[in-house]
């Protein structure tokens, strides 16, 4: 099953460091990851699209687009605006 | 004219004299402050027939139009002087509250030359500069030595070396404010070298604003900014720098073990996500700054400043090791010793590697998290294992026969961004003028967070473009001084209107992005000067021949060449990395 890793306050508001879920696609995904965890809609998502700033790998490279298919290893990780170095 | 104070402290040790003269105001106006001012004046001063612990080095302290105004961030200040770790051209710079002090005491530049007969240190407040016998500091670690010449953040700050700087560390930094450091390429090294144990200030002056009523609108301006970013009313107080860690892993491009790997599997363990909930005791902020990310972290045996980003990767994947508090510990062993955590981790890392290959008799091993403190001591004052590895990775790995195992550019230890995950950031090491240096332009912003806009952290096309412009702005924003990270929620736009409203004179975002190119040049020029050529801007054979054998960077080298040629003529230079004669002069740099 495909998982959802959170990082930094997304993991606060989520309650979780990371949620199982099982979708086709990348876009499908999200849409479930924040009908299960409200909170984080507002975070992440604005008119159906990423938010600026926030970073949403598949497997360790960008996610440029929703409808990317996603498979039972799958490991998808979201990251609100970070900043550093 | 307002911005400067129009004057230099010139102090030679050697005499235990100093004078004061006028700043050459058409100098100020092109090189602004902070590292663009320090270069030109090295230009002048230190040639290629200068050993950088020589009394003929100079320790060149500036800070620049903005400091001490109480624009955001205002509180950096530079030293600049040759490198003893690369013998290139340096400049270190600062946060804390030193460097607004040193503008309120009505200086803008303090050169320090010679070497005294004896350990000294010296006190100024304002026009009333004080040798003093530093017999008894000599030998005393930062914070000792802080607390003694007493450190009171908003009124009289020390600046100082530890036992590191004394024993000529090439990769001992400067301390100033306890805990905030001049670190990379070993300035503690030539401050030790000319017995200069601390400088004292304590200052009066209110900097003078041109444009009191306009400055006031952009600091309230600014501040609502800064206060709508993301990334700097949130992602940095909460989390601070350290919280790049769980990315960088994620998308391969962490450094691990020595860069043998890109992800590193304690990566979670040693996370800003980790350090908040666990060690973190609160938040401090330097002078003039609401950003606020510094962290203030607790162990059993601890409670200091930090770690930041780097230094939790330096201590921690580049050496496996996935214990934060012994990490944390580390670091601050590092601030009261008076050594740079980013080239004191790699080195231990290159030492590790070097020793489990047989190369090194050492039972340093990764992963072993005790041998950190001990090993970081044992540098500071030269002694067993540390005499090998107090100046640096290149130093040592070259003593061992294996050059190639030191992950250093220009022999400056590389920080946390495995290249190979981002070509861009690879271009960025290779041609930093100070050596590997995340300092000099970063290429995490658009290559991994998206800032400002996403680009394919792969792409080697077109990637100088976004080298270049990230190189000279990162050139003007250390000449302003301010901090980066005001960068992420502010525009350069606001940068260039500021200084106007404080100087007086008219800059525009193009112009002060002309003024990076102009500093960016004049180093080059140094570096040149110096000896360095096209052969010099490489990464370790590593990153250019050995790819990753799994995660997301898996099967990838730094495609450096092309990316170099393009960004050779992106930079109006020769095939050879040379300004071409009309580059120099467009700049104002003809004669050079």
């Amino acid at each position: 099953m495909p998982f959802v890793k959170l990082y930094a306050n997304l993991r606060k508001l989520a309650g979780t460091k990371e949620v199982p879920i099982t979708e086709a696609t990348i876009g499908a995904v999200l849409n479930e990851l924040v009908k299960r965890n409200p909170p984080l809609e507002d975070v992440i998502l604005e008119n159906g699209r990423l938010r600026p700033h926030i970073v949403v790998t598949l497997n360790g490279h960008n996610v440029i687009d929703f409808n990317m298919q996603v498979s039972e290893q799958d490991v998808i990780a979201i990251f609100p605006p970070i900043a550093g170095g | 004219m307002a911005g400067w104070s129009e004057k230099i402290l010139d102090i030679d040790l050697s005499k235990k004299t100093y004078k004061t003269y006028p700043l050459d105001m058409e100098m100020a106006r092109l090189f602004i402050g902070g590292r663009g001012l320090g270069a030109r004046l090295l230009w002048e001063m230190v040639g290629p027939e200068v050993d950088p612990l020589s009394p003929e080095n100079v320790l060149i302290f500036t800070n620049g139009p903005l400091t001490g105004t109480g624009y955001q961030t205002s509180n950096r200040f530079s030293v600049s002087t040759k490198s003893p770790l690369t013998g290139t051209v340096l400049d270190a710079n600062s946060g804390g509250f030193w460097g607004m002090q040193f503008k309120k005491a009505g200086y803008d530049v303090m050169i320090v030359r010679g070497k005294a007969e004896r350990p000294v240190w010296i006190e100024i407040k304002n026009d009333e500069i004080t040798f003093h016998d530093a017999s008894e500091l000599w030998g005393m670690r930062v914070f000792a030595v802080t607390q003694k010449l007493g450190q009171n953040n908003n009124k009289r700050n020390v600046l100082c070396i530890g036992p590191a700087g004394e024993n000529l560390s090439r990769i001992a930094s400067i301390m100033n404010d306890r805990e905030r450091a001049l670190a990379r390429g070993g300035p503690g090294a030539v401050m030790g070298s000319k017995n200069l144990k601390a400088i004292v200030v304590e200052g009066k002056e209110r900097p003078a604003i041109n444009d009191p009523e306009r400055f006031k609108f952009l600091l309230y301006e600014t501040r609502k900014l800064l206060a709508a970013s993301p990334l700097t009313s949130q992602a940095l107080p909460e989390f601070g720098t350290v919280v790049l860690m769980n990315i960088m892993n994620n998308i391969g491009a962490l450094a691990t073990r020595n860069h043998q790997q890109t992800q590193f599997e304690g990566a979670e363990a040693i996370s800003g996500e980790e350090l908040t909930e666990k060690y973190l005791v609160k938040n401090a902020s330097c002078w003039a700054c609401p950003i606020g990310c510094t962290r203030i972290s607790k162990t059993e045996k601890v409670e200091g400043e930090g770690p930041e980003f780097e230094s939790t990767w330096a201590f921690g994947a580049q050496c496996g090791i996935d214990d934060l508090p012994a990490i944390i510990e580390a670091n601050t062993l590092c601030n009261d010793l008076g050594l740079d955590t980013i080239s004191a981790g790699s080195t231990i890392a290159c030492a590790m590697e070097l020793s489990e290959k047989g190369y090194m008799d050492s039972d340093l091993r990764f992963g072993r998290a005790d041998q950190l403190a001990p090993t970081i001591e044992a540098m500071a004052y030269r002694k067993d294992v540390g005499a090998d590895l107090a100046d640096g990775s290149l130093r040592l790995a070259t003593k061992y026969g294996h050059t190639e195992l030191s992950m250093s550019a220009k022999g400056m230890e590389m920080p946390a961004y495995d290249p190979r995950g981002m070509q861009g950031q690879g271009l960025l090491y290779a041609t930093s003028n100070r050596g590997g240096c995340h300092m000099r332009g970063n290429m995490v912003g658009p290559e991994v967070l998206g800032l400002p806009k996403m680009i394919d952290r792969f792409q080697v096309q077109g990637k100088s473009s976004f080298v270049i412009l990230h190189q000279n702005v990162s050139a003007a924003i250390d000449s302003l001084v301010v901090c980066k990270f005001t960068n992420m929620g502010v525009s350069d736009e606001y940068f260039a209107r500021v200084l106007s409203s404080v100087t007086g004179i008219q800059y525009d975002t193009g112009e002060l992005t002309r003024v990076g190119e102009r500093v960016w040049n004049l180093e080059r020029m140094y570096n040149l000067r110096e000896g360095f050529t096209r052969k010099d801007d490489t990464l370790p054979p590593r990153l250019l021949n050995d790819a990753p054998t799994d995660g997301p960077s898996k099967g990838w080298v730094v495609q450096l060449e092309p990316m170099l040629k393009e960004y050779y003529r992106g930079r109006g230079w020769d095939e050879n990395g040379v300004p071409k004669p009309k580059k120099l002069a467009d700049l104002g740099l003809a004669g050079l």
